[in-house]
């Protein structure tokens, strides 16, 4: 028996099946918290903004277009969040020292990854929260500039500046010469 | 003249027209190539960042708690269906002496009970007074048919399995 697809466990939720959404969090909740991970580089409040985030998602389920898929929409949401949560709570909290582990490598080569993903990680943490929102939504969910401007709803000449002086701040960063 | 920081941007993410024009610029000019190259580089930074994963099941918040009847165990269901079974032919076996037993039961009037507590009460306290207890034998209380033996044991029989029955169910609740 093929597993139920997204729209079928929605539409399910919609009706009140508890279990169904259960399975579409299971489904969606690593990518979501990577969403938030990767913006406010802290795993506790990654974990609270993911959880509020699917919180939302079920509130709004009856809104929800069915013919769109719904990864990036919930994915949207959670980026809308945390950006909210950033702005509103200052100064941040402390961030995250963790490292990133591929166990397909060599534990030299671990360590390097590990470095280097948490120089990137760091360097995105760096940025304004702007700035960080609109990289998480050109680079990891793939939205077009125009698509950007509507999802936060700002000019999309201002989607384009922060996207510009993001990477420019991160290049710096992550390629200054030593 | 070199390409804008935004002619490449654009061109690397797809956002231009004039893919070719910069195309064109960048196989004759060595310094946009290699900010072309730098920002790639950057890209490939980016895409390079493994997920991460969750300490928590946040999922589990949202799906039901499992009912406790679909998760007792089949033995436990066959207790509780015995305990009903045994509950119903107890009922049934305690039917007639109910029947028997409600008839000869001489129920003595309100007023009579009254009496006999005032002289109990009045025996006590005199039997206080005197520092000694009374030796009073109670004459009008009702008497039951003696055959209750087999009544007893039912009930006996039902309690003892209601009681083990419940507590393997709040037992199991309580896991």
């Amino acid at each position: 028996m093929n597993a139920p697809t997204d729209r079928d466990l929605i539409l399910r939720a919609r009706r009140g099946d508890p279990e169904a959404y259960g399975d579409l969090v299971s489904r969606h909740q690593t990518s979501v918290f990577n969403v938030c991970y990767r913006i406010l580089h802290n795993r506790a409040d990654a974990e609270d903004l993911a959880q509020e985030t699917f919180i939302r998602a079920l509130d709004r389920l009856h809104t929800f277009d069915l013919e769109r898929e719904f990864s990036p929409w919930i994915r949207r949401v959670a980026a809308n969040l945390c950006l909210n949560h950033i702005e509103a709570q200052k100064p941040s909290a402390p961030l995250d020292e963790e490292r990133d582990e591929d166990k397909t490598q060599s534990p030299g080569e671990q360590v390097e990854v590990k470095e280097r993903s948490e120089q990137i990680r760091s360097a995105l943490a760096s940025l304004p929260p702007q700035y960080r929102v609109v990289v998480e939504l050109r680079h990891y969910q793939e939205l077009s500039y125009d698509e950007i401007a509507s999802e936060l709803n700002i000019p999309l000449s201002d989607v384009k500046s922060h996207l510009f002086r993001a990477r420019k701040l991160l290049a710096e960063k992550l390629h200054a010469p030593d | 003249m070199h390409l804008t920081d935004e002619q490449l941007n654009e061109y690397l993410d797809n956002e231009t027209a004039q893919r070719a024009e910069i195309e064109t610029h960048l196989d004759s000019c060595d310094e946009c190539a290699a900010r072309l190259s730098t920002l790639q580089a950057l890209f490939a930074d980016l895409d390079s960042l493994p997920e991460v994963e969750l300490s928590r099941d946040i999922a589990a918040r949202f799906s039901p708690r499992p009912s406790l009847t679909p998760s007792l165990p089949r033995w436990l269901t066959l207790t509780a269906s015995l305990q009903a079974a045994a509950a119903l032919v107890a009922l049934i076996v305690a039917i007639p002496f109910f029947s028997i037993m409600i008839p000869q039961i001489e129920t003595p009037s309100f007023t009579t009970w009254l009496f006999e507590i005032q002289s109990i009460w009045i025996s006590w306290l005199d039997a206080l007074s005197n520092y000694q207890l009374p030796n009073y034998q109670f004459t009008n209380l009702p008497t039951y048919p003696v055959e209750l033996s087999t009544l007893f044991i039912a009930l006996a029989i039902v309690s003892i399995f209601w009681i083990f029955g419940n507590g393997l169910l709040l037992r199991n609740q309580n896991r």
